[in-house]
């Protein structure tokens, strides 16, 4: 069960996550301002504002608690071990076992519980109908998530997803079944509600009507700002990554040099696809009702069942 | 022990003196009763090989011999209350004083008398050797516990909910009693060896009879749906220490009645378990859970909460043992799936009681602190009482199934058995397993929306009303009883593979095959692991606890560093902003305002009914005051409960139409009623 992966190179992947997680954001961004024929900023434009935001001061709610200041730092340190989870440029177990899909879904989700915390923290009715909203699919969102991920369990006896990659690696997709196709279809139902993206969530806007997750942003500011869209900069780029690890794990097979740059290269080509998938949703469509978004995400919950139905049958 | 728990009773007849006196020397009593039974249960389950404690008790009556039998499975429930008891009794004086100074002797007398024979009962029903003196502690821990919940105040919505209890859990233990007699019956004795033996002689349908009898009477107490009524009115009524107590601690005692029933009582001599009985739970405790969280979640009283959470704990608790029973010697993975299913339904057991017991305390301090139990006229507590909510804010933590705490160590268990069995049965059973998984997730999801709505309310923003504004911190001894079960949640979080060591002798003990230290931590006590040996089917998944962990740690130094930012400005603080207007308590999000998504997206389960009554001032458009209440419905009560009391009144009102009032028409149906039962039952014996 433990495999030879060293250390260092899950904390590098964790690092390489983190470092590109930004890029990603700014991708998408360029890839959505060409679709509205706009020139849009630089790839790099979300970089230059998490350095203008950690060059900032910060202001702060005067009813916040203790509990205020440390929650950017606890979502951060959360999503980032998050990352550390996910196979990037080398599949395998790594060699002292670390966590799990399980574990994985269990920190974007505590990072989760800490942000809806904090925006019930400064005491105002933004923050609070954020939270509200963003707890309200999140429950929705986790379990079909956790359905997709048992749906490739069961084919590979585990949820470690070092394995999971190394042996689904092997067999790609020549071999994919019915199952594998509804729980992929599954995935990509949520990959934009995970992501905070159209049509669940619009990152771009803080209209009250609108937004799940910025609205319990509001009250930060400065560097604790900084902290938490670093945040989920990375919880993006760790979800495209799970989605990556658990369908196209592709090109981590080779250790060594070369092996590791191929990885990395097949592993941003993989997370450009998934990221451009994201782009053109949101650009083609528009956000549901919020009382919508329950329907929405039961394509997805069938998609899944069905996937799991079949493996079992 | 013994002596400890008899001395705290005793105890309250100092009270004739001073009812303080009595209240310090009472709890200090029970908590050496506590403390040494953790000694004695460590002793029992770290011994190798692992002794079985055996007493005899002094005849009481003629007909039974008394004793008491402490084995892995007892040793281990032992563990179990003596953990909670230790932070309860440290816990409760400085809150019965706070809560309630105006308390006279006599009341504390009862509190210190029932909390001690209470705690006592609950330890020996564990330890008990035999079925009389399980039925005696049962009834004893019944009836402590009625006198606990209606200790409180004279206040009529606790005498109620006491009754409830009372009818309830009574009616529950008639069906076990009924299962006991049949089995002591056949045995011709009440102790436990001479049960199994005649148990052994049973044919399947009786046998499969006798556990559902059992059945209905441990899940009255445990409060599984759809027997959970009492609960979340009783629970809340005690005194918080007792709430911690029976939450925490004595739905665990149904627990182990149910396993130990099912496991060693009834279980066949070599064959495999009946099926339907793993199913019947499995499905059980995946309908306590759902509905469970789904309750707890619409509720705005906190302590309500807490206690519909337990309905969900004990179900999630209840697919473990489902699933064990399933599984025990029926499947190829050599025994190791039983086991795993079975230890994480008993790390659960103690995990709950560790942060149930945590929450219940810390809803407690609020309690005594603002005399408020509704959410909603609480908020902003967290800068008067910082203690209580960091610690408060951990169990929420624990209980939503987070990593790094000790709920997700037990849910982690719980999955990866259900994975397992999802890997061995196929077609509709198969599928039965992987919407139990699907359902358990959701569970985890709802959990964490309900506490972050019951911290963030209470705790955080403004205060809504006087009560909240001057609370104070608690005292030093409330606050210790809370960090104890912090430590063990924090505890069997990060370093969970050095409790697998405690788990050895139940696990071995009722399924006679591996050990749970041998499956879970079989790559050391650092990584817990589903060491599942069916080939091809399952490999295992290896994760730890303790390295994700020491990563957060290591990860928090560098996010702080970020967030202090590069450069050195002072924090400003400024009110919050609010279109303009100046910010007051009603700008915040309420606890209604905050479920009132969920409630919608599962109306068809809650049927919510509101009704908002406007006053307005001559026009319509200008509204002077506007009266909103809400409702939602426990579909349990509605649809089961309130019919069934339809039909009891229907039916006592045609007898009494009928009746004539007349003494010899009475005696006559008593006759005919006693002629009736000899025809029928009297033919048996020569």
């Amino acid at each position: 069960m433990t495999g030879d992966k060293p250390l260092e190179i899950v904390l590098l992947e964790m690092f390489l996550l983190v470092l590109l997680g930004p890029l990603v954001t700014g991708f998408i961004q360029k890839l959505k301002a060409r679709f509205q024929s706009r020139r849009g900023a630089g790839v790099l434009q979300p970089y230059r504002d998490l350095v203008k935001l950690l060059n900032k001061g910060s202001v702060q709610a005067d009813t916040a608690s203790g509990f205020f200041r440390s929650i950017p730092v606890l979502v951060l340190a959360t999503t980032v071990a998050a990352g550390a989870l996910v196979p990037v440029v080398q599949a395998g177990p790594p060699a002292f076992p670390l966590g799990d899909a399980l574990m994985l879904l269990g920190l974007l989700s505590l990072a989760r519980f800490l942000t809806a915390v904090g925006a019930l923290d400064a005491g105002g009715a933004f923050g609070g109908m954020g939270a509200s909203r963003e707890m309200t699919i999140a429950p929705l969102v986790e379990p079909v998530l956790m359905m997709v991920v048992f749906s490739t369990a069961l084919a590979h006896g585990t949820t470690e997803l070092g394995i999971l990659a190394e042996q689904r690696g092997a067999s790609w997709i020549l071999t994919w079944r019915a199952a594998d196709f509804l729980g992929f279809a599954a995935m990509l139902v949520l990959l934009p509600a995970e992501t905070g993206r159209i049509p669940v969530d619009n990152p771009d806007t803080h209209l009250e009507l609108t937004m799940l997750h910025e609205g319990m942003l509001l009250e930060h500011s400065g560097p604790g700002l900084g902290c938490m869209m670093l945040a989920s900069h990375t919880r993006q780029i760790v979800t495209l990554g799970l989605a990556a690890a658990l369908f196209f794990p592709i090109g981590l097979e080779d250790a060594g040099v070369i092996g590791l740059l191929l990885g990395t290269l097949s592993f941003v080509a993989k997370i450009l696809v998934l990221a451009a998938y994201l782009a053109v949703i949101e650009s083609s469509y528009a956000k549901l009702r919020l009382f919508q978004v329950p329907q929405y995400l039961g394509i997805g919950f069938v998609c899944a069942l069905m996937s799991l139905a079949l493996r079992i049958l | 022990m013994a002596t400890c728990y008899a001395a705290g009773a005793f105890a309250s007849l100092l009270a004739a003196w001073s009812g303080r006196l009595a209240l310090v020397v009472g709890h200090i009593a029970a908590f050496a009763g506590a403390v040494v039974g953790i000694a004695v249960s460590l002793g029992i389950l770290l011994g190798d090989p692992v002794p079985t404690l055996t007493l005899q008790l002094p005849t009481l009556f003629p007909f039974a011999r008394l004793s008491l039998a402490v084995d892995g499975l007892s040793a281990y429930f032992l563990l179990v209350i003596s953990l909670v008891a230790v932070a309860a009794t440290l816990y409760g004086p400085a809150y019965l004083q706070a809560h309630s100074p105006e308390a006279g002797p006599g009341r504390r007398a009862t509190q210190v008398l029932a909390l001690n024979v209470f705690l006592a009962c609950m330890v020996f029903l564990c330890c008990a050797g035999d079925a009389l003196s399980f039925i005696l502690c049962w009834e004893g821990m019944t009836l402590a516990s009625y006198v606990l919940v209606v200790s409180d105040d004279t206040d009529g919505e606790n005498a109620r909910a006491g009754l409830l209890y009372m009818i309830m859990t009574h009616a529950g233990t008639a069906m076990l009693l009924v299962s006991f007699l049949a089995l002591t019956e056949r045995a011709g004795a009440f102790d436990f060896a001479a049960l199994r033996t005649a148990a052994s002689g049973l044919d399947d349908s009786a046998r499969t009879a006798l556990f559902f009898m059992a059945l209905v009477g441990f899940a009255t107490k445990a409060g599984v749906v759809p027997l959970h009524v009492w609960l979340p009115r009783a629970h809340p009524a005690a005194p918080s220490h007792v709430s911690a107590l029976m939450s925490g601690v004595m739905l665990k005692v149904a627990i182990y009645g149910i396993l130990r029933f099912g496991f060693d009582l009834l279980a066949p001599a070599l064959e495999p378990l009946p099926s339907s009985w793993g199913w019947t739970i499995l499905v059980l405790g995946t309908a306590s859970a759902v509905l469970g969280v789904l309750y707890a979640l619409q509720q705005h009283d906190l302590k309500r909460l807490l206690a519909f959470h337990s309905v969900e704990n004990i179900g999630i608790i209840l697919i473990g043992v489902g699933l064990a029973m399933i599984v025990w010697r029926r499947e190829e993975v050599g025994g190791t799936l039983a086991t795993l299913a079975l230890t994480a339904a008993l790390l659960h057991t103690v995990n709950h009681a560790a942060f149930k017991g945590l929450l219940f305390l810390g809803a407690g301090s609020i309690l005594c602190r603002t005399h408020v139990r509704n959410m909603e006229e609480l908020g902003g507590l967290a800068r008067h009482m910082p203690w209580t909510a960091g610690l408060f804010l951990l169990g929420a933590v624990a209980i939503s199934a987070l990593p790094p705490l000790n709920g997700f160590v037990s849910e982690w268990l719980t999955f990866q058995a259900i994975l397992g069995g999802a890997s061995i049965f196929h077609g509709p059973s198969g599928l039965v397993i992987v919407v139990s998984a699907a359902l358990l997730a959701l569970t985890g999801g709802l959990a964490a929306a309900c506490f972050v709505k019951a911290f963030g309310v209470t705790f955080l923003g403004r205060p809504r009303t006087p009560h909240a504004e001057h609370a104070t911190e608690v005292p030093f001894s409330m606050i210790a009883g809370m960090a104890w079960l912090a430590v063990l949640c924090v505890f069997l979080g990060v370093a969970p593979g050095y409790a697998m060591r405690l788990l050895d002798a139940p696990t071995v003990g009722i399924l006679h095959g591996y050990g749970a230290s041998a499956v879970v931590t079989a790559h050391g006590p650092l990584v817990l692991s589903t060491a599942l040996t069916l080939p091809g089917v399952m490999k295992g998944t290896a994760i730890s606890m303790t390295m994700l962990a020491l990563l957060l740690l290591a990860l928090l130094p560098i996010a702080w560093f970020l967030r202090r930012g590069l450069r050195p400005y002072p924090v400003r603080t400024e009110p919050t902003w609010t279109c303009g207007m100046s910010p007051t308590a009603r700008f915040d999000y309420t606890a209604t305002a905050f479920a009132k998504p969920l409630s919608l997206v599962f109306a068809t389960l809650y049927r919510p009914r509101h009704e908002v009554i406007r006053e307005t001032a001559g026009s319509p458009y200008i509204i002077k005051r506007i009266h909103y209440s809400g409702e939602v419905v426990d579909l349990a009560e509605t649809q089961i409960y309130h019919r069934v009391q339809h039909g009891i009144t229907a039916l006592s009102k045609a007898i009494r139409d009928n009746s004539t009032g007349r003494i010899h028409g009475y005696i006559g149906f008593v006759l005919g009623a006693l002629f009736l039962a000899l025809l029928v039952f009297g033919g048996g014996q020569r």
